[in-house]
C-alpha cells in the first residue's frame, strides 16, 4: 500500500516532509509539493486505508497545510490520482487500472517531469502529441493498446508511458534519507582546565561520533571543535583532514595536538564536536608494493611533528620555478600509491643502481658571513666567526659565476631579513652575486659568494 | 643441564625483550633481498651485501666534504624510486632541495623535518624526538637523521643510551635508519658504520679550474654482519655533463 501527499501551492516543503516522516520512514520526495510514502504495515497502527488518509490530512492541517491524499497499490497510481482529485482518494487493492482509466492523458507528462511547473521533455511531449493524434484522450485508452505495437511504433519510451498509464511503478522506492548531523556535545558539571581532563571528555564524544560515521559509511572531512568557556567566549577550532577518517583515537589525538598549539583562554564548561561527513574511502592494497602508512597515521604523525618542530617545518620539499640559489617550497606530506604499482618498484630497483653519483651541497639556510682575503681578483683566504667552520688558506678556487635576479624589485625588500641573511628569507628580494667554489687547506670544499652591491662575502654551503 | 640453563637464560632475556640485542646469532650470509635497503650505488651495495640493513641503525661518518650527504641523498633517492617513503630529520636545516632532486629523488615521497637554528643541544633534543616519532609511526623505508654539523664535543655528550633507544625503536621494522655524523657515535651492533674520507676533484687549467666532482672513499665496519672493506666511488657535480668527467 502506497500513499501520495500533494500540498497546495505556497506550502512549506519542510513542513510537508515532517508530516510524511511522522507516518513512514520510507518516503520519496517527488517534488517540492509532492511526496510518496510506503504505508505498508500502518494498518495495524491506524486502521484501514481511509483512516490513514484521514489521519495524514488531519496532521497536515494541524501544521497549517492543505493537502490532497491518495492511497493506492502502486506509487504511480497514487501520484496520478492525487494530482487529479482533491481531498481523499482511496483505491482498493486491484482496482488501480480501473481508477486510472478515466484520467486525462496529460497527467502522465506531470508525473514524468516530476512537477507541473517544469518544462516537459521533448520526447515525452512528442509521445503525448502522437497519442492525441491517434485520438487517445485517457490513460485507460493508452493502457489498452497492444504493447508490442506501441513498442514497434514508439520504442521503449512509448512502452514506459503505457506502463505508467496502467499504474505500474517504473522502479522500486528509494527512500529519501534525512540529512544527518554528525555532532556530539557535552555540558560539564564543573568547568575543566587543561588538556588532560579534556582528553577524557573528547574520548566520550568521539566514540559515539565514530560509531555514527561507521553506521552511515561516512568519514570525517572536516572536524569542528567548539569549546564554550566560562568567560562566555567560544573557542572554535576547525581541522581539515587530509583524507576521510573516523577512527576515534586518531580524531581525538588530532584535536588534542591542535589544542596544544592553540589552547583555550579559560576553563571549559561545554564541549561540542561536529564533523562534515564525506563518503568513506575505499582502499585497494597492492600485493607488489609496500603498504603506505594510512592517512590516520600520517595525520597523527604530522600533527605531532608540527607541535614539536613548529608549523611549516615539516612536509615534502618541492622545487620552485626560480633561478634564486637555494629556492624551495614546502608541500604537505601526502604520500600516494606509486603509479604503475610494482613495475615502478622494479624499475626503481634496477634503474637506481649504476646511476652516476651527484655531489650534494649542504646549504646554510642563512648564509654565514665570512671575511675573505682577495689577491689578484681571486679569494686566497677565508675566515669566519661561526663555530665549527674552520676556514683557512684557499688551495683551489673556481669562479666567479655571476648570478642575479629579481632586479626589478625594491632593493629595500632584500634587506628585510637582517644581517647575515643575504635576503634569502624574502623570495621577492633581488640578488646579485658572484659565486666561488673553494677548497681550503683542511680539504673541505665550500661555496662562497660575494654580494656585489654590499661587497660582503658569505659562505653559502659545503659540497659534501 | 647446560642446555636447560641456556634455555632458561634465553627465555628470561626474551621476557625482558633483550634477546635480539644480546643473544641473537650472527645474521646469515645469504639474506632476503628485502632485508636491506640498497643505496643505489652498485659498488657500495656490492660491498654491503645489498645495502643498508633494515631494522638496524647504521652510520655515515666523515668530516666536511667527505661525501656523507652525497651518499645519503643517493640512498634516499634510490628508496623513493622503489616506491618507499623516506624521512629526513634535518637537525640544522641544511638540505639543498636542488641536490636532492638532482640525485633523482621523488620529492613527494620525502618527509623533510626541518630543525631550527638554535643552541646545538636544543636542536639535537628536538631532532631526536622527531626521529623517535617517525620511527614509531612506521611505514618508512629509510629514515635518516643529520647530525653532521654538530660539534664533536656536543655529540659525545649525548648519552649512549639514546642510540640504544633508537635501535630499539627501529628493531623489527622494515625501516633502515641512517645517522650522519662527523664521527662514529652509535656503534650499533647490528648496523653498519661507513667512514667516509672523500675529497673534491678538480678539472680545467690552473688558470681556470673548476670542481668536477668528488672521489668518495668508504671504509665499511660491521664485524657482526661480516661485511667490511674499502670502496671508492666517484661523484660528479650536477652542472658538469658526465662526458666531461669521463674525459671524452
Amino acid at each position: 500500500m502506497n500513499g501520495a501527499l500533494y500540498a497546495a501551492a505556497g506550502s512549506d516543503p519542510a513542513q510537508l516532509l515532517e508530516v510524511a516522516r511522522e507516518f513512514s520512514p520510507r518516503i520519496d520526495v517527488c517534488g517540492p509539493r509532492e511526496i510518496t510514502l510506503d504505508l505498508t504495515g500502518l494498518a495495524r497502527l491506524f486502521g484501514d486505508a481511509r483512516t490513514i488518509a484521514g489521519e495524514l490530512r488531519r496532521t497536515a492541517a494541524d501544521r497549517g497545510l492543505r493537502v490532497r491524499v491518495a492511497i493506492a497499490a502502486s506509487r504511480t497510481a497514487a501520484r496520478l490520482l492525487v494530482r487529479h482529485r482533491a481531498g481523499l482518494t482511496i483505491v482498493e487493492p486491484g482496482d488501480d487500472a480501473q481508477a486510472l482509466a478515466p484520467l486525462p492523458l496529460e497527467l502522465l507528462l506531470n508525473v514524468r517531469r516530476g512537477g507541473p511547473s517544469g518544462p516537459p521533455d521533448d520526447q515525452d511531449a512528442e509521445i503525448c502529441a502522437s497519442f492525441r493524434r491517434w485520438g487517445l484522450r485517457t490513460l485507460g485508452e493508452v493502457a489498452a493498446l497492444p504493447p508490442a505495437d506501441v513498442a514497434a511504433r514508439m520504442g521503449q519510451a512509448g512502452v514506459q508511458w503505457q506502463r505508467l498509464a496502467r499504474g505500474d511503478d517504473p522502479a522500486p522506492l528509494v527512500p529519501s534519507v534525512p540529512e544527518e548531523r554528525f555532532e556530539q556535545a557535552l555540558d560539564l558539571e564543573w568547568p575543566i582546565d587543561g588538556l588532560e581532563p579534556l582528553s577524557f571528555v573528547l574520548g566520550r564524544l568521539m566514540d559515539p561520533l565514530s560509531a555514527h560515521l561507521e553506521r552511515r559509511d561516512r568519514g570525517a572531512a572536516v572536524l569542528h571543535v567548539r569549546l564554550h568557556l566560562v568567560s562566555k567566549a567560544v573557542h572554535e577550532r576547525t581541522l581539515e583532514l587530509p583524507a576521510p577518517m573516523r577512527d576515534a583515537r586518531t580524531l581525538r589525538t588530532l584535536v588534542l595536538l591542535d589544542l596544544e598549539s592553540h589552547p583555550p583562554a579559560a576553563a571549559i564548561d561545554r564541549v561540542v564536536v561536529a564533523v562534515d561527513p564525506t563518503p568513506a574511502r575505499i582502499l585497494q592494497y597492492s600485493l607488489l608494493t609496500r603498504p603506505l602508512p594510512s592517512p590516520e597515521q600520517v595525520s597523527t604523525l604530522m600533527a605531532r611533528l608540527n607541535a614539536l618542530m613548529g608549523e611549516g617545518r615539516c612536509g615534502s620539499p618541492s622545487v620552485v620555478d626560480s633561478w634564486r640559489p637555494g629556492a624551495f617550497a614546502m608541500a604537505p606530506f601526502a604520500p600516494s600509491e606509486p603509479d604503475g604499482g610494482g613495475r615502478e618498484g622494479r624499475e626503481g630497483r634496477e634503474g637506481g643502481v649504476g646511476k652516476a653519483l651527484v655531489v650534494a651541497l649542504r646549504r646554510f639556510r642563512f648564509a654565514v658571513p665570512a671575511r675573505v682575503q682577495v689577491d689578484d681578483g681571486r679569494p686566497v683566504r677565508v675566515t669566519t666567526e661561526r663555530r665549527g667552520i674552520s676556514g683557512g688558506r684557499i688551495d683551489k678556487a673556481a669562479g666567479p659565476w655571476r648570478t642575479s635576479g629579481q632586479w626589478w624589485a625594491s632593493p629595500e625588500s632584500g634587506k628585510s631579513g637582517g644581517s647575515g641573511e643575504s635576503g634569502r628569507s624574502d623570495p621577492d628580494s633581488p640578488w646579485d652575486r658572484d659565486e666561488w667554489d673553494v677548497t681550503v687547506s683542511d680539504g673541505a670544499t665550500y661555496r662562497l659568494f660575494r654580494e656585489r652591491d654590499a661587497n660582503a662575502w658569505f659562505i653559502d654551503g659545503v659540497l659534501d | 643441564m647446560a642446555k636447560i640453563a641456556l634455555a632458561a637464560l634465553e627465555s628470561a632475556l626474551r621476557d625482558r625483550k633483550l634477546d635480539r640485542t644480546l643473544t641473537t646469532a650472527l645474521p646469515p650470509l645469504e639474506q632476503a633481498a628485502d632485508a636491506c635497503a640498497p643505496t643505489g650505488v652498485a659498488a657500495v651495495d656490492a660491498c654491503l651485501r645489498n645495502g643498508v640493513p633494515r631494522g638496524q641503525l647504521s652510520e655515515l661518518a666523515g668530516p666536511r666534504s667527505a661525501g656523507c650527504t652525497t651518499l645519503l641523498l643517493q640512498a634516499m633517492a634510490a628508496a623513493t624510486q622503489r616506491g618507499e617513503l623516506v624521512a629526513l630529520v634535518d637537525t640544522f636545516d641544511r638540505l639543498d632541495v636542488a641536490s636532492m632532486e638532482a640525485a633523482g629523488a621523488d620529492l613527494r615521497r620525502v618527509l623533510w623535518i626541518r630543525g631550527q637554528v638554535g643552541p646545538p643541544e636544543w636542536a639535537i633534543d628536538r631532532a631526536l624526538k622527531a626521529l623517535n616519532l617517525v620511527l614509531q609511526a612506521g611505514g618508512f623505508g629509510l629514515v635518516a637523521i643529520d647530525l653532521a654539523d654538530v660539534p664533536a664535543a656536543t655529540l659525545r655528550r649525548i648519552p649512549f643510551t639514546t642510540w640504544l633507544r633508537v635501535q630499539r625503536a627501529v628493531e623489527g621494522r622494515d625501516t633502515a635508519c641512517l645517522l650522519v655524523a662527523p664521527e662514529p657515535i652509535a656503534r650499533s651492533a647490528g648496523g653498519l658504520t661507513l667512514t667516509l674520507t672523500g675529497r673534491a676533484t678538480w678539472t680545467g687549467t690552473s688558470a681556470r679550474p673548476r670542481v668536477a666532482g668528488a672521489e668518495l672513499r668508504m671504509q665499511v665496519v660491521s664485524p657482526r654482519r661480516r661485511v667490511g672493506g674499502d670502496v671508492a666511488v666517484s661523484a660528479r657535480t650536477d652542472d658538469v655533463p658526465s662526458y666531461v668527467v669521463a674525459g671524452h
